[in-house]
């Protein structure tokens, strides 16, 4: 970090705490996140906690893309994130419709319950 | 050699942390140590980032250290997570999902992305999230008297918890290998070239002119063939037309920036128009689904309804008649 | 041997009028020929489907081919000497190039020659005569199985006018396998019972065999001659006509010699020779009418008229015409000893059947096609006339062909012209003197003796002569005269109905005549034969007198028709493509020892039929004698003289002296002969030889094949369906159906190609 990219950011209005982090910090985060996740999706039985833990990993998604937005300068990362809120929120409302349907058919909500896929 | 950790040092690290979350993570009979798994994986994260800490700017401490702020959001974004997937009570996880939402929303400003951060929060956490409390309330089974408390068996007893952290301790520890492989700083603001969609909104630089009393009464900033300001960004100068036709050079008021949801808004509407057309879409769609999902699907025909009917008019009017 | 064959084979390039270019007519009457049966036909399938239970069906048939009878009359009448080809539509068309050999035509055209014109008289003719036969006989299945059996007939009236008719070799082969269908048909006419049914598949494949053969000396014929038509044929054997006559059989291609000897397999099949004859006389499973009409009179000798059609090809090669008299001669021999033993009197007709058509192949291949083709007119009548009494008898008598338990039919009322029929056929069977028989045969004969090689042949059909009229009066004398005695056959309960007596029948018989014998008139009482109708009596007068009057075809021609010395058979021979003068009956002419009428009209050809030079040169050199005499005139003698012997024989053996049905001289002499009357009667285990040396075999063979699909071809088959199902099932737990278990397959495929990436990027 160069004393004078940290005078730019200073110029530029941000306070000083917020100043001179590198990419694979915000990387890390997101990584940690979606592994967690993804373990909570394995772990958990609960329908309702494992859709949880997948709008962990979409936020996860969604902190990378835009840490790469802001080192890449390009909005489209931004443009991306809205899009993902937007998937997240329709997956949401889809899930949680089924999921309310499969809890009224066996008044449970282990997800071990439901294994008509069996081959 | 720009490796930000020693990948040993990493991968002990993440082993740490799994061995951390798996103690934390829900077993039946309760005797779980979840509080000494949750510190030992904070420790682990804490390894990771301090040692990342150290390699971007030497000790902890001041001057070119990255900013505590990062540390704190970023300590509860995980925290959070960690007990979203440990915690008994799906009503607690959701919280905490709530809390992960805004940390990361913290995260977000960090990065100068306050569009998004402020979405996230609103969407997420107002909207998504509500929604998971009334559906976690909707599919709980009413609580018996002396079972108040009572959790349900698939809420208290995780899945095969050591092959499950492990499966995803290795996919981070895989992850984050290739990402330290180097360690790059993010640009300055000032390159974004953000800047250059100041031309692009020619009535705010006239507004931010006249804030500033840099405007002579009667002028306008000159609007080109192209619906843009002549801006030399360099000299951060823009071009005006007096009331009596002349036209001059004008500085720029120095507190007039492009913000971020405008460089947003510039990037969604004019770069992505078709893809918030179908982004509207899905969400009727997902919409529509859900409300034909969700209904309740009862079979009576016309006879039996009217029966129902007539039968709910008579308790009523015999309601009526006893009550008072 | 090789000598004697180069010899006869210089001699026998001589062919005749198959030069003689056809004239192309367009559409004529003759057409109505082949649609007269298919409107009998038409009609009699209308009939099964609307179910008419009357002689309707008979009777419109009867006037079909009685109409088409008198259209081939007045082609008679109108014909001109030379071959008319009229064309009917296009048929098969191919054309894949504008070189030689490549386009086959084979239009529904029809060439009428007098060879045709010859055959279709009969054909028709008898036709008409044992429909009406039929009638009666058939009365007894009134209903769809009488449609079922006039349509059939229709059917082959017109595929044998077809083969007759056709003017080139496809629509012979159309001809050929209609016929074969309707033989199969109406030998399996009684198809419930299984003799029958076995009886027909037999026939059919007997057929098939012969049917190959001549299917590929069809094929060779359009790859050497590049065309199928008979004129275009004849025009285009001209070249080796050219060189057989010069006696240079090395330059005629192998190939084109292989023809005829192709064509001959596809004959011998037909017409039921050695090595295919075994199917003719199980034929007679089917209704007397059709073993009269199709295996006695006219189908059977399709193999004939082929031979004769292809007359100028199968003077082409060597080893053809040898091959087709020694085979011819073998049959006849065999046959005759085969029927010499037989109980069972149709039977007894069907080797006979054989035995005259091996005749007619020994005339063929003994160079005298007018023999042959006059002895095929003279057995037509007679053969159909002897089946057809024997049918009467049959129908009468509820089934019983047992000629030891018939005797003395003539003397029952009603029953006079069936045995006047029976005997006419007889005396013309046996070539008793002057009747038409006697004739054909003696032309067959001599012409053995005169054709040099040939000699050995003709002894063995001389003897053969003898064999015939030994068993033809052995029927004669133990049927029709004697002390009367008869046994209604086995089915006197049952609904009429035909039945043949396969052989194992016989012994059964036997004993059961032991237990007869003491109550030998007691029978007589309970049963009553019924005689003959007006119909059946009619047809055998009819053809007692035109089996009579056959001779008269040698000698006599219609006034209007004075092209060729001789009768209207020998004209009408020697107009069309098997017109083939002999160049030893020349020589014979020339010597002037001929006796009149007889020597055929050999000796007196026109000369646009004089033979080759060479036989010119030196013919004393060549001509065979009969002991040293002239063959055709001393003939004339002997086979009569042999004839009565074999009379003579049967006379003493099976009526002299004879008192009961069951048992005449002959059985006390047969045991003299030790285990030869057995044998014969065993038919010399020719079926049992054919079912040993190719019947299983070949079902061992089949049982390998079905094997070696079943395990090796079908094992590979299901290896290939087995993989995937075994890769399925080894996969398949993988599928729990759980949530988790998918999840964490996509987490660990996510992580290992993650690691892929990070090997990949390793420094």
């Amino acid at each position: 970090m160069t004393t004078e990219f940290t005078a730019t950011l200073a110029q530029a209005g941000y306070p000083a705490a917020f100043q001179s982090i590198t990419l694979a910090h915000y990387l890390f985060i997101s990584g940690a996140m979606f592994s967690l996740g993804l373990i909570g999706f394995l772990t958990r039985r609960n329908l309702i906690i494992m859709f949880l833990c997948t709008e962990l990993m979409f936020q996860a998604a969604g902190l990378a893309l835009v840490a790469f937005s802001r080192f890449h300068m390009n909005m489209t990362g931004q443009s991306f994130v809205i899009f993902i809120v937007t998937v997240a929120a329709a997956e949401a409302a889809m899930a949680l419709a089924l999921v309310v349907l499969l809890f009224r058919r066996r008044e449970s909500l282990d997800a071990e319950e439901w294994s008509e896929l069996k081959g | 050699m720009d490796q930000i950790i020693n990948p040993l040092a990493l991968y002990a690290a993440c082993g740490l942390g799994a061995v951390g979350v798996c103690l934390a993570l829900p077993r039946k009979d309760g005797k779980n140590p979840q509080i000494v798994g949750a510190l030992i994986a904070s420790l682990a994260g804490a390894i990771v980032l301090l040692a990342m800490g150290l390699k971007a700017g030497g000790l902890l401490g001041f001057g070119n250290s990255p900013s505590v702020y990062f540390y704190i959001f970023g300590a509860v974004a995980l925290g959070a997570s960690l007990r979203v997937i440990t915690h008994p009570r799906p009503v607690y996880a959701a919280l905490y999902f709530v809390l992960s939402i805004l940390a990361t929303a913290g995260l977000f400003l960090i990065l100068s992305a306050e569009f998004m951060a402020f979405a996230l929060v609103i969407v997420y956490a107002g909207a998504i999230l509500i929604t998971y409390l009334f559906v976690i309330m909707l599919a709980t089974q009413a609580p018996t008297e002396e079972l108040e408390n009572a959790l349900a068996d698939y809420d208290t007893q995780a899945r095969e918890p050591i092959v499950a952290t492990a499966a995803g301790f290795i996919l981070l520890a895989v992850l984050t290998t290739l990402l330290f492989r180097g360690t790059v700083d993010l640009p300055s603001m000032k390159s974004s070239g953000g800047e250059a969609l100041m031309a692009e909104m020619p009535r705010r630089i006239e507004t931010a002119l006249s804030n500033a009393n840099k405007l002579p009464s009667g002028a306008h900033v000159v609007i080109n063939d192209r619906n843009q300001a002549n801006v030399d960004f360099a000299a951060r100068k823009v071009e005006i037309r007096t009331a009596s036709g002349e036209t001059s050079l004008v500085d720029l008021p120095a507190d007039l920036h492009v913000t971020n949801v405008e460089m947003v808004g510039f990037n969604l509407l004019r770069d992505h128009p078709g893809s918030i057309e179908i982004a509207g879409v899905i969400l009727l769609m997902a919409m529509l689904g859900a409300v034909v999902l969700s209904r309740r699907q009862v079979q009576i025909d016309e006879d039996a309804k009217e029966r129902r009917a007539q039968n709910l008019a008579a308790e009523l009017a015999q309601g009526v008649e006893t009550n008072p | 041997m090789t000598n004697l064959l180069s010899n006869f084979c210089l001699a026998s390039a001589a062919p005749g009028a198959a030069t003689l270019s056809p004239i192309l007519l367009g559409p004529s009457e003759a057409q109505l020929i082949l649609a007269l049966p298919i409107i009998g036909l038409l009609f009699c399938t209308l009939c099964a489907i609307f179910r008419v239970k009357s002689k309707a069906p008979a009777f419109f048939t009867v006037a079909c081919l009685a109409g088409a009878f008198a259209l081939v009359v007045r082609l008679y009448l109108n014909k001109t000497g030379t071959p008319v080809i009229t064309s009917g539509f296009e048929w098969f068309f191919l054309e894949w190039g504008d070189g030689k050999g490549q386009r086959l035509v084979a239009n529904f055209s029809l060439y009428l020659d007098s060879l045709t014109i010859l055959w279709m008289l009969f054909v028709t003719g008898l036709a008409t005569l044992i429909a009406l036969y039929a009638s009666e006989y058939m009365a007894g299945d009134l209903g769809t199985g009488y449609c079922r059996f006039f349509a059939a007939f229709n059917l082959f009236v017109f595929s044998m006018s077809c083969l007759v008719m056709g003017d080139n070799l496809l629509l012979l082969f159309l001809g050929w396998e209609g016929v074969g269908l309707c033989s199969y048909l109406l030998i399996g006419y009684f198809y419930k019972k299984p003799s029958a049914v076995e009886a027909a598949k037999k026939a059919f494949i007997m057929n098939r065999i012969g049917d190959l053969g001549l299917l590929m000396g069809i094929g060779l014929t359009f790859v050497h001659f590049g065309s199928i038509e008979y004129r275009d044929i004849f025009h285009a054997a001209q070249p080796y006509i050219e060189a057989a006559k010069a006696g240079k059989y090395n330059e005629i291609p192998f190939l084109v010699q292989l023809i005829p000897v192709l064509l001959a397999i596809g004959a011998f099949g037909k017409s039921a020779q050695i090595p295919l004859y075994v199917w003719l006389p199980d034929a007679m499973e089917g209704p007397t009418p059709v073993s009269a009409l199709i295996h006695a009179a006219t189908m059977v000798t399709a193999g004939v008229y082929l031979v004769a059609r292809m007359y100028p090809l199968f003077l082409l090669s060597e080893y053809a015409l040898p091959l087709v008299a020694w085979v011819g001669a073998l049959t006849a021999l065999l046959a005759a000893t085969i029927g010499m033993a037989q109980f069972d009197i149709k039977r007894i007709m069907a080797y006979s059947t054989v035995s005259q058509l091996g005749y007619m192949f020994a005339g063929l291949g003994g160079l005298s096609s007018t023999g042959a083709a006059f002895h095929v007119v003279t057995h037509a009548f007679f053969k159909a006339l002897l089946f057809l009494a024997c049918g009467a008898i049959m129908h009468g008598f509820a089934g019983q062909l047992d000629l030891r338990k018939l005797s003395g039919i003539r003397r029952l009322k009603g029953w006079g012209i069936v045995s006047f029929g029976m005997l006419v056929g007889c005396l013309n069977l046996s070539g008793f003197p002057f009747t038409s028989g006697f004739f054909s045969k003696d032309m067959l004969i001599g012409s053995e003796f005169l054709t040099p090689g040939m000699a050995p042949i003709g002894w063995i059909l001389l003897f053969t002569a003898g064999l015939t009229a030994y068993y033809t009066f052995r029927v004669f004398f133990r049927v029709i005269v004697g002390p009367l005695h008869y046994e209604p056959g086995d089915e006197l309960h049952s609904a009429h109905d035909e039945h043949g007596h396969g052989g194992e029948n016989h012994n059964e018989h036997a004993h059961v005549q032991d237990d007869h014998q003491h109550h030998d008139h007691g029978h007589g009482g309970h049963f009553h034969p019924h005689a003959p109708g007006w119909a059946i009596n009619t047809v055998l007068l009819t053809l007692s007198v035109l089996s009579l009057s056959a001779s008269a075809l040698n000698f006599l021609h219609l006034p209007n028709q004075p092209h060729i010395e001789g009768g209207i058979v020998p004209e009408l021979v020697m107009e069309s493509s098997a017109a083939y003068e002999s160049p030893y009956a020349r020589h014979e002419a020339h010597e002037g020892t001929g006796d009149g009428g007889h020597e055929g009209p050999d000796a007196h050809g026109t000369p646009s039929y004089v033979p080759t030079a060479i036989a010119l040169d030196d013919p004393h050199a060549h001509a065979g004698t009969f002991l040293g005499w002239n063959p055709h005139a001393v003939m004339f003698y002997v086979s009569g003289a042999v004839g009565f012997i074999g009379i003579f024989v049967a006379f003493v053996l099976h009526y002299v002296g004879r008192t009961t049905a069951a048992t005449a001289k002959a059985d006390a002499l047969l045991p003299m002969l030790g285990p030869i009357p057995g044998w014969a009667q065993h038919k010399w285990y020719v079926d049992e030889f054919y079912k040993y040396s190719i019947y299983w075999p070949l079902i061992i063979l089949a049982n390998l094949c079905n094997l070696f699909d079943k395990l090796i071809i079908d094992g590979i088959v299901r290896l290939f369906g087995a993989i995937p199902r075994w890769i399925g099932n080894t996969i398949r737990p993988t599928q729990s159906g759980e949530l988790h278990g998918y999840a964490a397959g996509m987490a660990a495929g996510v992580a290992v190609l993650l690691f892929i990436v990070f090997i990949l990027t390793l420094r």
